[in-house]
């Protein structure tokens, strides 16, 4: 990829809005106010309420929290600029350019700042915290699980943990490739100087933040029961704990409404001169199709969490039979979302590996076209195949068969994947560095992890597996195994760019090793529990699947320690790593034409694309 | 011209950065349009599985067919307000206070409706419920017109306030009033869809 030199950007104003409420606010203000919002809302609606009313309580914690939300926003100042817009009073270039961080330091990481690199850092920070604590508690799931009988959790803690765990790690691998990516080297991958509304980009990352204290609020009133998929009535008739899963959810959904909007835009109005779109890198296109997919699919499960908290706070019955509702519409709002949302989830991951192995190949990407036609074909399909996370559920028999053979097709655009890196890499010399490794992990885990779920989406065979250790198995080999494969390859990839430092070598090596092992050791040992019969979602289990829980306890212990081992390489590496050279692998996409730290507007000379980003081997034009 | 939107941060023309924000509100209409689907499936859905006769209990009053199409009037008004601006730009002034108005009334109108709704009931312990699937697709089809009415009247009033302010870019202030255009026409379409959906009992 080519770039000229073209006019100069213009030179801007040094920003000392010096009066403007802007510079006073930070995420300390945000907290404060927000907890006053909160608090407020808390007493002022328990006054003259019966409390002994599940209803009333369910209303005024709700509310509570929504309200922590909006307050935490109105603190940090994230309501000025639509204040601002209202009273017809813009903001001004100064405060433009104040609220996009410039010459604030490490201070602006803790305001409500515009700069698309920051958010990507925030993305990054909020990504890993988020997976520390959903694997602490997977851990502890594991532990519990070792032997049978173990009482280190009751049945009702772990039923918590189980649920907490999955929406803690949904949640966190939803955002692990675009968060952090998307927004830190995306916009510079397309030769953008920011994203196409840097005020909605930091509210994405901003009202994200604050969905994080609200889950965390639910140990504290009692847990869930009900798992990640909060089915229904069981959620209605849920213990307070289940308002921090849905205001959790209804908050996330505002979030990637936004980001899914904003990165979309970015990437069709803000490329390059000359960026067409096969010129366009991989991962923008895999991260594009993502959010965009994202953008209708997460209102309906913000719709189900709606009523779900109606159900619970006035008094209304979508979920309960005696007033004419029914759970099976909230399996269906859940699951029109859940399903693609797996995609969402796997795509970004699979497009960055993809954007990794022609750089350490030295070829280019093999068929580029398959690979969007895989990237289309799966996102729209994805939309077709809900029900068959119903097929035992009894909704609808008659429809089992379309729903298994639409879901078995999703095969075909999956097998345009594989052609794709296993075509980029046939006769490549591999350069072993650590992201490349990822793409062999990702070929084996992704091989598991699909042909599995060719068995679950047939009916017969689902008849017998589903709800069993099987399922549990198979998602985390396309989640875990896939998805987070392609985020931690991009996330060694980027490394450089993103800190100005090589991540140290060895500890990524033993961090890989590790996980990789431990992963296909624990989710192995899983799939033979399920095979046998071992059901999910349960604190115990019969001495018959011993053997296997064992195993899998020792692989999440491979993991866990590799996850440990991983985030010291991150943390040493960001402090006192090796200076990274401006293009580290060689590679031909524009964020490794840009120095570090990245100037403000990513670029001083606009570029301009004279060709394709993979073109290796070819004679440079 | 101003110095207050004369700059953008990313040095873009305001032409650009209209078709862009025009680009961003067309893709949330999208989520929203989708949310809007899933209300129509659970109308539609609950109504026709009618789960132990509940989708209307007996004796549940209903509201009348009309009751969905008033509670539109307003989204209507204001979309076609706003267009008649869009094409008149001597009435601008006037259309957008108007459309400001019939978002403000219509919201009133809304609230008044679901402080009367005819359907709830009480249990034995005098607590509220809403009776039957009906009242409760009801109660989020009329929550959903008030969002939009109030997102819808937030914008009006921005729009009102900057057609009386003269240091504004002009070419980004006409491309806002296509996108609030945008804005608006979906609101008025969501609206009607529901008024069909409320009509069926």
């Amino acid at each position: 990829m080519t770039t000229l030199s073209h006019a100069p950007v213009s030179t801007r104003p040094i920003p000392n809005p010096k009066r403007s409420l802007i510079t006073r606010l930070n995420m300390g203000t945000g907290i404060i106010v927000g907890a006053i919002f909160c608090w407020g809302t808390y007493y002022a609606m328990r006054a003259g309420r019966d409390m002994t009313d599940s209803h009333n309580v369910n209303k005024v914690l709700l509310a509570s929290m929504l309200m922590w939300s909006f307050g935490f926003l109105v603190g940090i100042g994230a309501l000025i600029g639509p204040f601002r817009w209202l009273i017809g009073k813009d903001l001004t270039a100064e405060e433009q350019l104040y609220l996009a961080g410039d010459g604030q330091g490490v201070k602006r990481y803790f305001k409500y700042c515009t700069d698309h690199k920051v958010v990507g850092i925030q993305y990054l920070v909020g990504v890993m915290t988020m997976l520390g604590v959903g694997g602490t508690m997977a851990m502890m799931i594991r532990t519990n699980l070792a032997t049978p009988g173990s009482h280190l959790v009751t049945p009702n803690v772990y039923n918590s943990l189980v649920g907490l765990h999955g929406i803690t790690m949904i949640i966190a691998m939803i955002i692990v490739a675009t968060g952090p990516f998307g927004n830190y080297i995306m916009p510079i991958m397309i030769g953008a100087r920011d994203m196409a509304f840097p005020r909605l980009n930091a509210l994405s990352w901003w009202v994200l933040f604050t969905a994080i204290p609200v889950l965390c609020s639910a140990w504290f009133l009692g847990g869930i029961p009900t798992g990640w998929t909060a089915y229904a009535p069981l959620s209605d008739q849920a213990g307070p704990g289940m308002n921090a899963f849905l205001a959790t959810i209804i908050i996330f959904a505002v979030s990637t409404a936004v980001a899914g909007m904003n990165i979309t835009t970015t990437v069709i109005a803000m490329r390059a001169k000359g960026m067409k779109w096969n010129r366009v890198p991989i991962f923008v296109v895999g991260a594009t199709i993502s959010v965009a997919l994202a953008i209708p699919a997460f209102p309906t499960f913000m719709l189900a969490m709606i009523q779900t908290g109606m159900d619970r706070t006035i008094a209304t019955g979508f979920y309960d039979a005696n007033v004419g509702g029914s759970g099976w519409l909230y399996a269906n709002l859940f699951w029109i979302m859940g399903h693609p949302e797996v995609y969402v989830i796997l795509i970004p991951g699979v497009a960055a590996l993809m954007e990794i192995a022609p750089v350490f190949v030295r070829k280019p990407l093999f068929s580029y076209n398959a690979a969007i036609a895989g990237f289309a074909g799966i996102a729209g399909l994805s939309v077709l195949v809900w029900a068959h996370h119903m097929y035992m559920s009894g909704w609808m028999p008659s429809l089992n068969g379309p729903f298994m053979i639409t879901t078995e097709f999703i095969s075909v655009p999956t097998g345009l994947l594989f052609l794709v890196l296993v075509g980029t890499l046939w006769r490549g010399r591999p350069w072993m560095k650590l992201p490349m490794l990822s793409v062999y992990a990702f070929l084996w885990n992704f091989l598991i992890g699909g042909i599995t779920g060719v068995y679950l989406s047939d009916v017969p065979a689902d008849n017998y597996l589903h709800g069993s250790m099987f399922v549990t198995a198979h998602f985390h080999y396309t989640l875990m195994g896939a998805a987070f494969t392609g985020a931690m390859a991009g996330l060694v990839y980027w490394f450089p760019k993103m800190t100005g430092r090589m991540l140290n070598e060895r500890a990524g090596y033993i961090a890989f090793w590790l996980i990789q092992i431990g992963f296909n050791v624990l989710f192995l040992g899983m799939f033979m529990a399920g095979a046998q019969g071992q059901p999910r979602r349960v604190a115990d289990y019969a001495f018959v699947y011993e053997h296997s829980n064992m195993i899998s306890t020792a692989g999440a212990y491979s993991v866990g320690i590799g996850m440990i081992t991983l985030l010291w390489a991150v943390v040493h590496s960001w402090r006192n790593g090796k200076i990274a050279p401006m293009n580290p692998w060689g590679a031909k996409t524009l964020e490794w034409t840009v120095p570090y730290p990245v100037p403000l507007e990513n670029f001083d000379v606009e570029p301009i694309i004279t060709s394709d980003p993979y073109g290796y081997g070819k004679a440079a034009n | 011209m101003s110095t207050d939107t004369e700059f953008h941060i990313h040095h873009d023309s305001a032409e650009k950065v209209g078709r862009r924000e025009r680009l961003g509100v067309r893709l949330l209409i999208v989520a929203d349009g989708s949310f809007v689907f899933g209300m129509m499936f659970s109308w539609f859905y609950l109504r026709n599985l009618n789960e132990n006769n509940a989708w209307l209990p007996k004796g549940v009053h209903t509201f009348t067919t009309a009751s969905g199409y008033t509670a539109a009037i307003g989204l209507i008004i204001a979309a076609l307000a706003h267009r008649a601006g869009e094409m008149n730009h001597g009435l601008r002034r006037v259309s957008s206070i108007v459309v400001f108005l019939a978002l403000l009334i219509g919201a009133v109108y809304q609230w008044h409706q679901m402080a009367h709704m005819p359907f709830i009931a009480h249990d034995d312990n005098g607590r509220p419920f809403y009776n039957g699937a009906y009242a409760s697709n009801w109660v989020l089809v009329a929550g959903a017109n008030m969002f939009h009415y109030l997102l819808g009247a937030f914008v009006a009033l921005g729009l009102v306030i900057r057609g009386y302010r003269t240091k504004l870019d002009p070419v980004l202030e006409e491309w806002r009033q296509r996108t609030a255009g945008s804005w608006f026409t979906w609101i008025a379409i969501s609206g009607i869809l529901c008024a069909i959906a409320a009509s069926f009992k």
